[in-house]
């Protein structure tokens, strides 16, 4: 902007603060400190905020505000050139296995599970896996606001032997890569991500998609979804808490993400990957983002074993959803056969049904934050559907998800029962695994 | 059991036991797991204010709930401080962490200075 500024930051968010700053380029931006929480308190807690001290300095808000806009810049303030980074270096060691255990933990590599050592002889073995160059760039990636950061085929693959990956599953993790979507995202609601893999590969790798498909019952789902993780913190920096990572709660699915290959063989349906234009004979991996998932059981008419309503039991659950963040409906093998003999013969007509009965009223629609945050200044831009859902009253209803894309249907699971889950998640893109082999 | 089974079977566990304490003491390398930030420019700061009266100061809020109360009472403190002082409170368009290319571009014509708030 050119103009002196003050930014006025909840004393809970000083490292992400700070470091962002330096990420932007400007490591010594002013920024003033509140207590927090700003958010839920009155105005004149907001008051006493303002009129008390930076928790952080201990100095008067206002005064440093003040200096923020007043006080003279410093040689430091003034500087180019580039912020001080360092290449981390090749090797590490040699030290004791334990040492560097010790090591990565305490240097936040891991998900504080220990992980195998990544030695010469592990990498140079995991990069049997694909026909890659170790130097080759796979991609950048960002778990936030800040420049991504670029890595190469033997990156990825050090990040694959930490998580107890094999050569053959490298491809896939490195398609993952490609995308370069974090499994963490720095956003205060612990988001999750899932992917969703179809295709051959899903075949050749042993990877389960029958039952118990989505528990920890297989070493392909396990390793595919740990190594997503350990990469994400550690070539994209993701999910370093306190740094680029703030959800309040967190998510235990961020250990091992949602990791679903497809059950093509049961699904009564076209695979994923094809309604996204993909061959049927290519290996594709899908991302999706969002809340998290949300089991099926308990849905309303959930009860009704003898004449199921499937279809009427998703729509209840997806009642629940934030709009803003759609919905990935998982179907074991015997609901989507029996929503096809219901008359869904395709996932398509079920999506369509699935967001002409999920609608909600505009007040309502109005209350969340998502859409206060992202659909109003869409709506303000004349986009569709937001600015005419803005002009309606608060009593009219519309619907919940704004388009029929906006809810994704996946087969999984051994046919045990006739259950879904559905995740609170929308889709983002897809990869092919084949051009990483 | 055999006196000379016995002396076998308590070799075999005093060599396996050497074994893993020296697998457990051999120094070993790894390669490091840890990618590289990207370089980044250093923005030099704008210049400062020698003083704030007259001057005209955009508040500008990033739209997180409790983020224009907060921002308000700032401005009545500016009011109440400093009142020569011209006060604007706008709105950032778009969602928080992106920039408002419309809004800066006002800022940079009409500001002398600005005041970010955030909520949460």
């Amino acid at each position: 902007m050119g103009k002196p500024a003050a930014g006025v930051v909840t004393n809970r968010f000083v490292d992400i603060a700070r470091g962002n700053a330096k990420k932007k380029g400007m490591p010594n931006a002013r920024l003033v400190f509140v207590p927090h929480p700003v958010q839920g308190m009155t105005s004149a807690q907001h008051k006493a905020y303002i009129a008390g001290k930076d928790p952080v300095t201990g100095k008067q808000v206002m005064q440093e505000i003040i200096d923020a806009l007043t006080g003279p810049l410093t040689d430091d303030d003034r500087k180019t050139g580039f912020v001080d980074t360092k290449a981390p270096a090749r090797l590490i060691g040699p030290q004791t296995p334990d040492n560097l255990q010790r090591l990565f933990q305490a240097s936040g590599w891991t998900d504080y599970l220990p992980v195998i050592l990544p030695t010469e002889k592990k990498v140079s073995d995991m990069m049997k896996g694909t026909s890659r160059r170790p130097d080759e760039v796979v991609g950048k990636m960002t778990g936030g606001d800040y420049e991504p950061w670029e890595y190469t085929v033997e990156q990825v693959a050090v990040n694959a032997v930490m998580a107890g990956a094999k050569p053959e599953h490298l491809p896939l993790i490195l398609a993952i890569a490609s995308t370069g979507i974090s499994s963490f995202y720095n956003s205060p609601d612990s988001l999750v991500r899932a992917v969703v893999v179809n295709g051959p590969v899903r075949e050749e790798i042993g990877m389960n998609f029958e039952t118990g498909a989505m528990g920890p019952f297989n070493a392909a789902n396990a390793a595919i979804g740990r190594a997503w993780t350990l990469l994400s913190k550690n070539l994209g920096n993701a999910g370093i808490l306190g740094e680029t990572y703030t959800g309040s709660q967190g998510n235990s699915l961020n250990y091992d993400n949602i990791v679903i290959a497809e059950n093509e063989k049961s699904s009564p349906w076209a695979p994923l990957s094809v309604q996204k234009g993909f061959k049927a004979g290519d290996s594709v991996v899908s991302i999706f983002t969002g809340l998290g998932m949300h089991p099926g059981q308990g849905a309303k008419r959930g009860g009704e074993t003898l004449k199921p309503a499937y279809n009427a039991q998703i729509s209840s659950i997806l009642d629940t959803f934030s709009g803003f963040f759609g919905a990935l409906v998982v179907c074991d093998p015997l609901v989507a056969k029996n929503l096809k003999a219901a008359g869904f013969d395709t996932k398509e007509k079920l999506s369509e049904w699935l967001q002409s009965n999920t609608k909600l009223a505009v007040a309502d629609y109005k209350e969340s934050n998502y859409v206060a945050l992202y659909d109003a200044p869409r709506a303000k831009k004349g986009e569709q559907p937001y600015a005419a859902w803005f002009k309606l009253p608060p009593t009219a209803r519309i619907p919940r998800f704004a388009s029929p894309k906006d809810i994704e249907i996946v087969v999984v699971g051994g046919e045990t029962l006739a259950v879904f889950q559905a995740g609170n998640l929308k889709y983002m893109t897809s990869a092919v695994v084949d051009k990483w082999r | 059991m055999k006196i000379g089974t016995a002396f076998f079977l308590t070799a075999i566990l005093l060599l396996s036991l050497a074994s893993s304490v020296s697998a457990q003491d051999a120094k070993i390398s790894v390669l490091n797991p840890k990618g590289t930030p990207p370089p980044t420019p250093l923005v030099p700061m704008a210049p400062r204010l020698d003083t704030l009266e007259g001057k005209t100061i955009y508040f500008v809020d990033i739209k997180y709930e409790g983020g224009a109360s907060l921002l308000h009472e700032i401005m009545a403190w500016f009011t109440q401080n400093i009142p020569t002082a011209k006060l604007v409170f706008v709105e950032n368009q778009g969602s928080y962490d992106q920039e408002d290319a419309k809004l800066y571009a006002e800022i940079k014509q009409k500001a002398d200075a600005v005041v970010m708030a955030v909520g949460h």
